[in-house]
């Protein structure tokens, strides 16, 4: 019981990391329809960030992590004005826009491995990691409860930005037809960079707390995006709260595999979701239903 | 109405192209403030393209278009900035938001929130069943109250030109008599500015002051809409039978 409960907390922490990068890419998904692979590039550019700000500079963890999403966002940004722009401008197949996602990607990858090398870094000990005991039920580590915390709050705001501000409503009349919602005065670029912005700000967050918990390499970002992609397409491609319920499901389903079967079994079972999920239900638990009258 | 009159929104010698089609060939059309002008023609003469290329969603190959004797910017939010809205093809409501929010989407160029309240009031006013609806998703809506609601959205950006794109496409010829009749309401009561594209040419003439005839891209005829009714290559051609 102790375990369970242990292995329960354990895997909504990791499935609330999870919900912050499958959001971001969702997000991207449900304006430019196309799967951006390059997402996980703005989670380890935003961990490379804090590295160097705790290690180099001797920054505070919030100066640095600040550091870390604003770096992130503007990089977000900075690969949509390049890579993407271009293509969305000429043509309105997104495929070329998947392709172009790949491509950057492995330019992202690869600029940290000949910059700064391939090797695994520990980033130093800031966030605290002793064990807590969970209000008498189970033990866990302060570090889940923190990112647990950290990724509600942080959920929370894109929220209320999405359903309070004026842009957040663009956007949201955007992920249902970008072409009208240009039609009604919004400046289409701008919203898109606002999109990217927010979702490298989130994989960034994300990304600072999956290095406390892999430890920080250039192919973090691939491996990552691949999670959350399933985590998005178990949800409802293009849904955010599909995304986060996706990634909740994913990060319990693998942290119970790790506790009760073996941890080798984890991949195993999050492809084995994405697979059960493409034969039953396609759309995903939150796909789209509500149709336009022709 | 046009005597030493300029025109508010003006367009001049516009082409458009898409790849090796030309889609609208030296279009020139006028719009005075107040009056309600139609442009007229079967599917695919271009009445979609030439609606398009005002809004800048389609690149011109050549031509000016002016407001009020200024040139129109290039970019969509631009010319809704301007003064431009559309009513699009279609409809196009944003099924996922609620009346309310679609409404507010169209009033995104305004900056201040007391005129977005007071034009939500005129749209109201006009369209109460807007109001009545006003939580409910735009998607759950009929077909006429969506083209209501597209209508109201592109009031919302307090224009000073309302473009209409087709807007009886699939409504049941009541509820068509119900939109054109609130079209006259929005002119008089707003003194709005209107142009129309129809593929219904009976209703559009009857609608409007004045009309243009397009065929495949170019317009080949306007004059008074209630001359038009009554001439006979019109009638032949867009109204189906000989009077």
């Amino acid at each position: 019981m102790d375990t369970l409960m242990q292995q329960v907390i354990n895997g909504l922490s990791l499935g609330s990391v999870y919900a912050l990068i499958a959001v971001g890419y969702s997000l991207v998904y449900s304006i430019l329809l196309f799967s951006n692979f390059a997402h996980g590039g703005f989670l380890v550019i935003g961990g490379y960030i804090c590295y160097f700000m705790l290690r180099n500079m001797g920054s505070s963890i919030w100066i640095a992590a600040f550091a870390a999403l604003i770096g992130a966002g503007v990089s977000a940004v900075v690969v949509e004005r390049l890579a993407y722009k271009p293509i969305r401008e000429r043509t309105p197949v997104t495929l070329y826009m998947l392709i172009a996602s790949m491509g950057m990607s492995i330019v992202i990858e690869n600029i940290f491995v000949v910059t700064i090398g391939g090797r695994f870094r520990a980033l130093p000990p800031v966030i605290p990691t002793q064990p807590v005991d969970f209000f008498g039920i189970a033990t866990t580590s302060a570090f889940d409860l923190l990112s647990l915390v950290t990724a509600v709050v942080f959920l929370v705001a894109l929220q209320l930005f999405l359903s309070k501000t004026k842009w957040g409503l663009a956007i949201r009349a955007a992920a249902y037809n970008l072409k009208t919602a240009g039609l009604m005065g919004v400046n289409v670029n701008r919203l898109i960079s606002i999109v990217f912005f927010v979702a490298g700000l989130l994989a960034a967050v994300g990304g600072i707390f999956l290095s406390v918990r892999y430890t920080l390499y250039p192919q973090l970002g691939a491996m990552i995006t691949t999670k959350a992609f399933v985590a998005a397409v178990i949800g409802g491609l293009g849904s955010l709260p599909g995304a986060v319920v996706g990634s909740l499901i994913l990060g319990l389903a693998e942290m119970l595999a790790a506790g009760f079967i073996s941890s080798q079994f984890r991949d195993l079972i999050v492809f084995g979701l994405l697979i059960i999920t493409l034969i039953v239900r396609p759309t995903g638990l939150f796909g789209k239903s509500v149709g336009e009258k022709v | 109405m046009s005597e030493i009159k300029k025109p508010l929104l003006s367009v001049k010698n516009v082409s458009v192209n898409y790849g090796a089609i030309n889609a609208l060939k030296n279009a020139n059309l006028d719009v005075y403030a107040g009056e309600i002008v139609a442009v007229i023609g079967a599917n695919g003469a271009g009445k979609s393209t030439l609606m398009n290329a005002i809004m800048g969603s389609v690149p011109r190959a050549e031509g000016e278009i002016t407001l009020d004797g200024t040139p129109l910017p290039a970019k969509s939010f631009q010319v809704v900035s301007a003064g431009i809205s559309l009513s699009p093809e279609g409809r196009k409501v944003f099924a996922p938001l609620t009346v309310l929010e679609n409404l507010e989407i169209g009033a995104f160029p305004l900056k201040k929130q007391s005129d977005v309240e007071e034009q939500m009031q005129k749209v109201f006013r006009l369209f109460p069943r807007l109001e009545e609806r006003k939580a409910q998703y735009a998607g759950t809506l009929s077909g006429g109250e969506q083209q209501m609601l597209a209508i109201g959205r592109a009031l919302m950006a307090k224009p000073r030109v309302l473009l209409l794109d087709e807007p009886s496409l699939g409504l049941a010829p009541i509820i068509i008599n119900e939109i054109f009749k609130e079209l006259t309401e929005v002119n008089h009561q707003l003194g709005m500015t209107i142009l129309i594209v129809e593929q219904n040419a009976k209703k559009a003439l009857m609608l409007s002051h004045r009309a243009y005839v397009i065929q495949t891209g170019a317009i080949t005829m306007e004059g008074a809409s209630k001359d038009l009714l009554n001439d006979p290559v019109i009638v032949e051609a867009y109204l189906g039978g000989k009077k």
